[in-house]
């Protein structure tokens, strides 16, 4: 049993690209954003009612900018009680349902506030995993801790965050911090390996309507508890460096001694930092040219 | 004795010497004389050897030029000819005049040396009182080991002793006192006659001149001090005065001095005059005060004055700065006559501003050399392993009609959570991640109920059943509003809760134990 001192924190990172979701809206009409939002609800809630030291944060990643969902900022706790009392009928757990309460009211305004914009259509994971860390730390310093930071991604990875990325997820290696991902759409390479390096759980789900199912079942237990489950095998994680003149991913190729690019031909002059190579070439053995005898 | 290389600078015929007649002969080194009709000298003495040189008073008729030697032997010589005898003796003592102080140094050097080394060191004193004097060794044998060859090397190692400095107010020290009947009193030092010289090389030269052919040494300063040259804050009336070609000399001295300019830039005392605004803030022509001529006379005399003591202020300095010149290198004496340290040339300033502005430990360490990273394409680091291939793009349309959508449905966004989930994609989901599942790839290729023995799985269905009960009570307790609700969730609930968690558990251990 946990003490009273320990805290399980739990930080749930949902993508809500508004120009993937709109169009998801479109294709799937059953499964849309808020059915989403529901199924991340139950999940914290979940949480919640675990433990009374578990604790729940919830972070909406937009493609301008990042925003927590719970713990908001405006809420008072004394002073919103009489408000959500009234929503609670049903004899739910106040924090539940002030935390249910609370992110709705939130993602209604983030979503209102949505401009268009057509330059950044790309969610700023690496923004939201940065404050999620730092939502971590900021309460790490206080109380012992475990934890886990769980993202429902939706879009797909945007090349130009990787290396924001990479530097947030050595960051949450080095404090322990487990990074789990939940995929609605395609395979992200860049979450495979935060998964893999932080030691957290990737899941691509083949059925988005049984969100739910999976996030409770897969995604709820702690990391202590999943060493007693069976559980969804680690996927194979591609590693492979892609070569910076065409970037394919490639397994064998040439890397440049002064600035460390990767290539996948030989180049006697690296592109990058202008530095010519000589490369001892096997030496041409000139044929012996026979000197034929001309028979007069 | 007589060595025809040597150079010959001057002969006198018609000398005489202890009544005979005969030829004076001035060589390099030595002075010799020999008797007519004869080709050897009788009488030889290196320059070396002479202490001074006597000349006979103007007055008397035989003309006569005595060599006081050393030794203390005098040796005269009586200049016979009629016409010009006396222009003979003075051009033979005018050369002696120049030629014994080269010599005579090195003559007294020996004996000052040996004095010095009997001086310093009382145990060879004792030794040469015990030796020499008691003639038990020659004094040659005694300095013989002592001395080395003091001739040939430098004398600077032996210099050990400070040269002692002038005082500028030397000339001040010489305070005269009245001697009752409108006379003054200059008490004369040999210090102060050393500084003298020292400083003003020209009255030196006068002196040499002078004494003691013409005049007595007492003669010489009652003159010297009388003289305007000494009393200077006047203008120079070109007096039949022996010190009015000093006067001459120092002008010249001091025109050169201005001419030259200061040496050394970091002493620039040019800097620190005032300056002040004149009447009237600068701004107004104050009117001129006096005529011109009261200001002339005014100024030529004040500037006399001022001129006169940076003369002497030059002179002090560049005494002690000249080291060992000797006196009859009088031209390059005037020039040698600024004040500022002849060491100071025009390269020296910038150095010493150099160490003066820079310190050692403060310097950038001298590392060594590194090429620097010349990053042409850095963003191309940035990119992450993505194939560049697999984006999607949507038209702007698309865009807009997206957000549009999103906008309209989370606008009434109502959380409902009890419709999240059907049991039909529940149980599809588990099927997913049971064991052969479709996620379960790597894992067991059974299903689970093909893994787990029927009765076990019979058991457990009916734990499960019985802990889903008793979570149902418990949560049908909530909220907590009457005592009696209370009462069972502390009592009565907690305790089935304990029993059916040990039964659970009982059950685990049997079922381990089994498999065992």
């Amino acid at each position: 049993m946990a003490s009273e001192d320990e805290i399980n924190l739990l930080v749930i990172v949902v993508d809500v690209n508004p120009i993937w979701w709109g169009q998801q809206a479109q294709r799937e009409p059953e499964f849309t954003l808020s059915k989403c939002l529901d199924a991340v609800m139950v999940m914290g809630n979940a949480h919640m009612a675990m433990t009374r030291t578990n604790k729940l944060a919830v972070i909406a990643s937009h493609c301008q900018d990042s925003h927590f969902l719970y713990p908001s900022k405006s809420w008072r706790g004394g002073d919103s009680g009489a408000e959500d009392a009234s929503s609670s009928g049903d004899g739910k757990y106040e924090l539940l349902s002030i935390a249910n309460n609370l992110i709705a009211e939130e993602i209604r305004n983030v979503m209102s506030k949505t401009e268009v914009r057509g330059n950044s259509t790309d969610t700023l994971l690496a923004g939201s995993l940065a404050k999620a860390l730092c939502c971590i730390l900021s309460i790490k310093t206080v109380y012992s801790f475990q934890h886990l930071r769980h993202v429902i991604k939706a879009a797909e990875d945007c090349a130009l965050q990787y290396m924001n990325f990479m530097n947030v997820i050595f960051a949450a290696q080095k404090q322990n911090i487990l990074i789990d991902a939940c995929v609605l759409d395609s395979d992200s390479g860049l979450l495979q390996q935060a998964c893999d390096i932080t030691g957290g759980l990737y899941l691509k789900i083949p059925q988005k309507l049984a969100l739910a199912q999976y996030l409770l079942w897969v995604f709820l237990p702690d990391s202590e508890q999943r060493s007693q489950l069976v559980l969804p095998p680690p996927a194979h994680v591609d590693y492979r460096a892609a070569c910076f003149c065409h970037r394919n991913l490639i397994e064998v190729g040439y890397v440049c001694s002064v600035c460390l690019s990767i290539f996948c031909n030989f180049s006697p002059i690296c592109t990058t930092c202008e530095t010519a190579f000589k490369i001892q070439l096997p030496q041409m053995v000139k044929p012996k040219k026979k000197k034929l005898k001309q028979s007069t | 004795m007589a060595s025809l290389s040597e150079e010959v600078l001057l002969v006198v015929k018609k000398v005489r010497q202890r009544k005979q007649d005969g030829t004076l002969y001035l060589m390099a080194e030595r002075i010799a004389w020999g008797p007519e009709g004869k080709d050897r000298f009788t009488v030889s003495h290196l320059y070396a050897d002479i202490r001074c040189q006597k000349i006979s008073p103007d007055g008397k008729a035989k003309i006569q030029l005595q060599l006081v030697l050393h030794t203390g032997e005098s040796t005269t010589f009586h200049f016979s000819n009629e016409s010009s005898a006396l222009k003979d003796r003075d051009a033979a003592k005018e050369l002696l005049q120049q030629l014994l102080p080269k010599f005579k140094k090195k003559a007294n050097k020996e004996l000052e040396e040996k004095n010095r080394m009997l001086q310093e060191d009382p145990v060879l004193f004792q030794l040469y009182k015990d030796l020499v004097v008691s003639q038990v060794i020659s004094a040659d044998e005694f300095w013989a080991n002592r001395l080395g060859d003091i001739n040939n090397t430098d004398p600077a190692p032996y210099n050990n002793k400070q040269e002692v400095g002038i005082s500028g107010a030397f000339l001040a020290d010489i305070r005269p006192q009245t001697d009752g009947c409108n006379g003054l009193r200059y008490n004369l030092t040999a210090d102060i006659i050393e500084s003298i010289f020292r400083t003003y090389p020209a009255v030196k030269q006068k002196y040499s001149e002078n004494v003691p052919h013409n005049l007595t040494e007492k003669e010489f300063w009652t003159r010297f001090f009388q003289s305007h040259y000494f009393h200077r804050d006047r203008i120079n009336t070109g007096t039949q005065d022996i010190f009015s070609e000093c006067a001459k000399q120092d002008e010249k001295g001091l025109k050169s001095m201005v001419v030259q300019g200061v040496k050394n830039p970091l002493v620039d005392l040019l800097s620190l005059e005032d300056k002040t605004l004149d009447e009237g803030y600068g701004v107004s022509s104050g009117p001129p005060s006096t005529s011109n001529l009261n200001r002339s006379v005014k100024e030529s005399s004040n500037a006399a004055i001022i001129k006169r003591f940076n003369h002497h202020s030059a002179m002090v300095l560049a005494a002690g700065s000249r080291k060992g010149e000797t006196p009859t290198d009088q031209a390059s004496e005037t020039s040698s006559t600024d004040g500022n340290s002849r060491d100071s040339d025009f390269f020296q300033p910038p150095v010493r501003l150099q160490e003066a502005i820079e310190y050692e430990d403060l310097q950038r360490k001298n590392r060594p050399k590194t090429v620097a990273l010349n990053l042409k394409k850095s963003d191309r680091y940035a990119h992450g392993p993505v194939p560049l291939l697999s984006q999607h793009y949507t038209t702007s349309q698309d865009i807009i009609n997206s957000v549009n959508h999103i906008r309209h449905e989370m606008v009434n966004y109502k959380p409902n959570l009890t419709q999240v989930l059907s049991s039909t994609a529940a149980t599809s989901a588990i099927a997913a991640l049971s064991p052969g599942g479709v996620l379960m790839v790597a894992g067991a290729q059974q299903a689970i109920n093909q893994m787990v023995p029927t009765e076990v799985q019979g058991e457990l269905k009916h734990l499960y059943a019985a802990a889903g009960e008793l979570l149902r009570h418990f949560w049908s307790c909530f909220p907590v509003n009457t005592p009696f609700l209370e009462e069972k969730l502390t009592g009565h609930l907690e305790e089935m809760l304990q029993t059916a968690y040990s039964k659970f558990h009982i059950w685990q251990t049997r079922r381990m134990m089994r498999k065992t």
